[in-house]
């Protein structure tokens, strides 16, 4: 597979067991500038793993991850934040009790002689990235307790924007949407591919992976399956890899585990 | 003034105003975010303190038919400075709650802080240090509750019940069981004269209430406890360490209770082991009735004073109606009941759409 341009993180030669599970095997992953790579696979196929390496959560046993080039070495979450790594979690990490600004600002808030919180800053700027990314909510200041899933998701998502971080890892959007509120994320995601974002995709939901992906890494028992252009495979394909029908054949990535 | 539920949630709205009227003019978007008009009913349901202003008021008038003792100046000032003990331990026992924790240790660090500065002020020390060893010990015990909540894990009913006892069982040990006194003057200054006609006490209380107002409300800190209260699990996942901001909190709960207990002893002009016997349950007893919710997240500092306020006048207002003293203490837990049904029932619907909204939402 060739790509002209050079990955802006990447994973190499990644590792991590769990006792007696191999969650990772030999992975590499590389995630590009305004493509949307979408990893997926099966319960249990290291999916969540490689996204808790991507956002800095769990430490590799062995592998390296890369950053624009240079080794990232501190494996911490707040770190990878500020190095231009956004993380949109499954369960969205949310406090419903909060409003909406309180809740994007809530990891970094705006402050007033770093002590206050700079309410009106954060109302606005809140304000301002929700609109820029198309959603719709009644205001800023409801409580997120008040908002639909659909909603609750387009606010997990524009804070990960909100840093105007480079990298921007999804974990199962649109696993608890309906149809329009999935389509309200698909919007989202292209607005963020647009802006050039590397976007990390982690799905069940192969309807909408062939729709917004650029490239679908297959995953299957901690190993890379196959990685492919979503503009030269099929559905039928990628089904073959998740189920391991089809086995891996030569690729650029993983080669040289189970035999 | 109102509250609204969450604090933070459902503010004014002039500001949010303006920003939709200049969003749409340079965004250019279709999406609005306009301003969220709340209906008055729905201002009064979430409204956290005014239904305990509104029993202050009816038992004060009620009280003033039976007895026209009740709302002249003297009875009053009697019944703040009751609650300004109350109240300064309550402010901190509130973000306890509200970060979803539970301190029922606050009435032994109020003996301890009682205690260690009576001691330390008869043996000699200045009244700086006397209060500074107070306040030390408080923030020890605070910090031991916090972290038996926190880091080892355990439930912080458990953990603060632990220290409760052994802190108790420490100070009577030290103490013999008796009352430490006469105390210096300076010391009996501090806190056990008026300014004015107003016992300064009060002042006191004011103040810290002030304090823990500004912290709760405009302060990061404030939202972080909120945070911690509402969703422990999205704080850590954020990278926001909830373990520590709630250990914060737990010294913070510390330091006021060993601090009001200094009050009380210079107040008292002796430091007594029978201090803070029954202060915990009700301090919480009062953040519970001012509209802090057991459940965490939910709470605002004026009303945890006003359900100070509320006790104390429970407390007073029942000996001028001549019930007997073992009565009132039913009273206390009656209300209490009241209080987190109240909190229950609001937590199940604080989500809820009102028939306005869908109104509102058709009109537009």
């Amino acid at each position: 597979m060739s790509v002209e341009t050079e990955p802006i993180m990447e994973i190499r030669g990644a590792w991590k067991v769990f006792g007696h599970v191999v969650a990772l095997r030999d992975v590499n992953t590389k995630i590009y500038a305004g493509k949307i790579l979408a990893i997926v696979g099966d319960n249990g196929a290291g999916k969540s793993t490689l996204v808790k390496a991507l956002s800095g959560i769990n430490r590799l046993d062995e592998g390296t991850v890369y950053f624009q080039g240079k080794v990232v070495s501190k494996i911490d979450p707040k770190f990878f934040r500020k190095l231009g790594i956004s993380t949109v979690f499954q369960d969205l990490a949310l406090v419903e009790t909060l409003d909406v600004a309180s809740n994007m600002y809530l990891d970094a808030p705006i402050t007033k002689w770093h002590f206050f919180a700079n309410r009106a800053l954060m109302y606005q700027a809140a304000a301002k990235t929700l609109q820029e990314l198309k959603v719709r909510l009644p205001s800023v200041r409801v409580a997120i307790g008040e908002l639909s899933g659909g909603q609750r998701q387009s606010v997990a998502i524009a804070r990960a924007v909100l840093r105007d971080n480079p990298i921007i890892l999804l974990d199962e959007p649109t696993a608890a949407l309906g149809v329009r509120e999935t389509g309200e994320v698909g919007v989202i995601l292209n607005t963020l591919k647009s802006r050039g974002k590397g976007l990390v995709l982690i799905s069940h939901d192969l309807e909408f992976v062939f729709k917004h992906a650029d490239i679908i890494q297959v995953m299957r028992l901690g190993a890379v399956q196959g990685i492919r252009k979503v503009s030269e495979t099929n559905r039928e394909e990628i089904v073959a890899l998740i189920t391991g029908l089809k086995s891996q054949e030569s690729d650029d990535s993983s080669r040289k585990e189970h035999n | 003034m109102s509250q609204f539920k969450g604090g933070d949630a459902f503010e004014g709205n002039q500001e949010a105003n303006s920003f939709t009227s200049q969003h749409s003019v340079n965004g250019g978007t279709q999406v609005a975010l306009p301003n969220i008009k709340l209906s008055w009913q729905k201002k009064f349901r979430s409204s956290l303190s005014l239904p305990v202003i509104v029993v202050i008021i009816l038992f004060t008038l009620i009280g003033e038919s039976q007895n026209s003792n009740f709302l002249n100046g003297p009875t009053w000032l009697n019944i703040l400075t009751t609650a300004s003990f109350t109240s300064i331990v309550a402010c901190f026992e509130g973000f306890v709650l509200i970060s979803g924790g539970l301190d029922l240790s606050v009435g032994a660090v109020f003996l301890t802080g009682a205690m260690v500065s009576a001691e330390l002020a008869v043996k000699g020390f200045p009244l700086i240090v006397a209060i500074l060893g107070a306040l030390l010990a408080g923030a020890f015990v605070g910090a031991i509750n916090g972290g038996l909540a926190n880091y080892v894990g355990i439930s912080p009913i458990i953990a603060t019940l632990g220290t409760l006892f052994c802190t108790t069982a420490i100070v009577s040990t030290l103490s013999k069981g008796l009352a430490i006194g006469p105390l210096p003057d300076s010391f009996n200054r501090l806190a056990g004269g008026t300014w004015g006609p107003i016992p300064s006490v009060i002042f006191y209380a004011v103040g810290i209430a002030l304090i823990a107002h500004v912290i709760l409300r405009y302060s990061t800190f404030g939202m972080k406890i909120r945070a911690v209260g509402g969703n422990r699990l999205a704080v850590d996942a954020l990278g926001l360490n909830a373990k520590r901001i709630s250990m914060v909190v737990y010294i913070m709960t510390g330091l006021a209770a060993a601090f009001a207990g200094v009050l009380q002893c210079s107040y008292l002009g002796a430091g007594a082991p029978s201090y803070g016997s029954d202060l915990a349950l009700q301090v919480i007893a009062a953040v519970v009735i001012g509209g802090v919710s057991v459940l965490g997240a939910v709470g605002e500092v004026s009303g945890m004073v006003i359900g100070c306020i509320l006790l104390s006048l429970l407390s007073i207002g029942l000996l001028l109606l001549h019930f007997a003293g073992s009565m009132q203490d039913f009273v206390v837990g009656f209300v209490m009941v009241i209080a987190v049904s109240i909190d229950k029932i609001r937590r199940t619907f604080m989500f809820r759409v009102s028939r306005n909204d869908i109104k509102r939402a058709k009109s537009s």
